[in-house]
């Protein structure tokens, strides 16, 4: 059954720090929402954190990595019972190196149906595998994460793509988790129908007013934002714009430590232009609004979109997606394994994954493309699209980023290709190029300068006359499925032998 | 238009993501390809619950629903599915379900006999291409208009 939140006074939404006095309730109320709930007391979560070594603080890790120019290693993963979940983390920590540890929740637990993720979870003991896609955080309750907490010496990081984790974040950070990935604006159009934008932000406010408190009781913890949208060739600035603002959201909070992921478009450069850029653009617009302490370092994702069947052509995304986190100076990245075809990955495909990223990243050390031209280029493009987009919706919601998303999403300034939620109006359309760098083909209302757009059109165009096809969303659909062709159509045998008779 | 299309276009077909399931993208590929290939289509989106799937094959008055699942919990969303059906007075539609239906790399006869044990009609296995869906659509209608439950293999 789902549990909604009886809220007895709707604030108009605002950017600006939730009041403590009105934060307090706000924690009274929600955590009364599911029997777990009541086993969070902040002071003794406190006193936890602190009696932890150092080396499982995500935050301490993430400013360490960054200032040693080191590329983390983090899967994803998450099963329906404590046994299979515990077997996964240490299988993920002793075969797959992983420098941080996850916990990923089953999908009933992201959209708050507890009662049924109770139910699943019972199922999962009985027939001895796993019926739920993830581990439910909120009937584990505090003891019971701690269990997982404990099972590893690594840092934990929650992944759980919601628009409403208000519940589950409070009983993780409180059983010792010092990660947390999601964010308001990023995961409201990611992961949601019907939720408006307004509440999902909300509820990310709480998370980082959370995340703000327990830094106030002197400890720190890493918040994340998942650039990576719906996870289907994303061009850079259209992750980059939300990562700016979901950053501006959490910094108001009073979060210092907050990462940013980015999907790869599977580009060297590109990619490479995208992490450098990303970082740069949130720092800018932080100073702009008075944040000059917050950090903001960035993560690259493994190719989030279809992914072929042969294990051999997955082995070849993963490896070459630690180089590009690696080359392009990502100061973590998040793995897949050769199962993602087909789905959830056993341990064992999981931890053999997190070997081939690791070794990626050992043989790119030192690689960086600074100076390259076409590098250069790329990051100032992205630079062109992203600013004139921000400006915008900042212009609209007179300078309150929570508000201007709102009415940016309601007039297409902020649009997301392929979103499920009702609001967006996904009339953004990207498709990859002759080079493979992924360009905008249709901008819908979003504000990219008409010279930019010609940059775009332009290698679109060429892709288009070179392949035969239309210049119109036939590009954006081929595109969608490019990476999960089988090799006899991406690249079939390149010497026929006619070609050689007038040789 | 074609005679085929034009065959198409008197069936309606539902579309949708069930469960708590957010995966859009090839569901929205399929609906656009049904479309375009001369089908009616009505789709329901992501995060669409078994009853609402049922609901709007009454109100579209659908030939067929196809139900897409992607996040592994599809076993657990589709179960009772074709009960539904028979509850609310729909016995015979076509069902289709398709995408990664399980938790976890499970072998593909085992998975599909779960499926057809539920009152699918038909289960699709990952990275089954819209193509494919069309051609047993085809099939299918052609085999119930001459009065099988679907065409035989």
């Amino acid at each position: 059954m789902a549990v909604a939140l009886q809220r007895k006074s709707q604030p108009e939404l605002s950017g600006g720090p939730i009041p403590w006095d009105e934060f307090a309730i706000l924690r009274r109320e929600n955590l009364t929402r599911w029997p777990t709930g009541a086993g969070v007391d902040i002071d003794e979560a406190v006193a936890y954190h602190k009696l932890m070594p150092a080396h499982k603080s995500l935050a301490s890790a993430m400013r360490l990595a960054a200032q040693k120019r080191m590329c983390l290693t983090q899967p994803r993963g998450g099963f329906g019972t404590f046994a299979m979940q515990i077997e996964l983390m240490q299988a993920l920590e002793a075969e797959g190196l992983a420098d941080i540890v996850p916990t990923t929740t089953d999908s009933y637990t992201r959209n708050e149906r507890f009662g049924e993720a109770a139910k699943g979870m019972a199922e999962s003991e009985t027939v001895g595998r796993s019926m739920l896609n993830g581990f439910p955080i909120v009937n584990a309750g505090v003891p019971g994460c701690r269990k997982l907490v404990e099972a590893s010496n690594r840092p934990n990081i929650v992944l759980s793509g919601t628009a409403m984790p208000r519940l589950t974040a409070e009983i993780a950070l409180a059983a010792g988790y010092t990660g947390y990935l999601g964010s308001g604006i990023a995961y409201t159009v990611s992961y949601t129908k019907e939720l408006s934008i307004a509440e999902g932000i909300r509820n990310y406010q709480y998370l980082d007013r959370l995340t703000a408190l327990y830094a106030e009781k002197g400890v720190e913890l890493h918040r994340r934002q998942p650039g990576f949208l719906t996870g289907t060739n994303i061009p850079p600035s259209i992750a980059i714009v939300t990562c700016i603002l979901d950053t501006l959201l959490a910094a108001a909070q009073g979060v210092r430590n907050y990462g940013l992921e980015l999907g790869q478009c599977l580009h060297l450069v590109q990619d490479a232009a995208a992490i450098a850029a990303c970082g740069e653009l949130c720092q800018e617009y932080l100073r702009k609004f008075g944040h000059p302490d917050v950090f903001t370092p960035v993560t690259s994702l493994h190719w989030m979109g279809a992914w072929p069947h042969d294990e051999a052509q997955c082995s070849a995304l993963i490896a070459h997606g630690g180089t590009l986190a690696a080359v392009g100076g990502a100061v973590s990245v998040t793995t897949k394994s050769t199962h993602e075809a087909i789905g959830i990955p056993t341990p064992k495909a999981n931890a053999e994954a997190l070997r081939m990223t690791r070794m990626a990243i050992y043989m790119a050390r030192g690689i960086r493309l600074d100076g390259l031209p076409e590098y250069e280029r790329e990051k100032a493009l992205i630079a062109r699209e992203v600013r004139p987009i921000v400006d915008r919706v900042l212009d609209i919601g007179d300078g309150d980023p929570a508000v201007g998303a709102i009415r940016a999403f309601e007039s297409g300034v902020l649009d997301i290709p392929w979103s499920p939620n009702r609001q967006v109006k996904s009339r953004v359309m990207p498709a990859r190029d002759a080079e493979g760098y992924i360009r905008i083909l249709d901008p819908g209302d979003v504000p990219i300068p008409a010279e930019v757009m010609e940059i775009h059109h332009e290698a679109l165009r060429r892709r288009a006359e070179r392949e035969r096809m239309p210049f119109d969303h036939s590009l954006a659909i081929a595109s969608v499925y490019e990476m999960s062709e089988t090799l006899e159509r991406l690249l079939p045998f390149q010497i026929e032998p006619d070609r050689c008779l007038g040789n | 238009m074609t005679p085929e299309q034009a065959a198409r276009s008197a069936r309606m077909l539902l579309t949708g993501v069930i469960g708590s399931d957010t995966h859009i993208v090839g569901n929205r590929v399929l609906s656009l390809a049904l479309e375009k290939a001369g089908y009616r289509v009505a789709s329901l989106g992501a995060l669409t619950p078994a009853r609402e799937f049922i609901e709007g094959a009454i109100e579209t008055a659908a030939d067929a629903i196809l139900v897409s699942s992607l996040y592994g919990q599809g076993e657990l969303d589709c179960r009772g599915f074709r009960d539904l059906c028979v509850e609310a007075g729909i016995d015979e539609i076509l069902l289709y379900v398709g995408g990664n239906l399980v938790v976890g790399k499970q072998p593909w006869p085992d998975v599909e006999r779960r499926f057809l044990d539920m009152g699918f009609d038909r289960a699709f296995p990952p990275g089954t291409r819209p193509e494919d869906v069309i051609a047993a659509l085809d099939r299918d209608f052609a085999a119930r208009a001459a009065g099988a439950r679907i065409a035989l293999p």
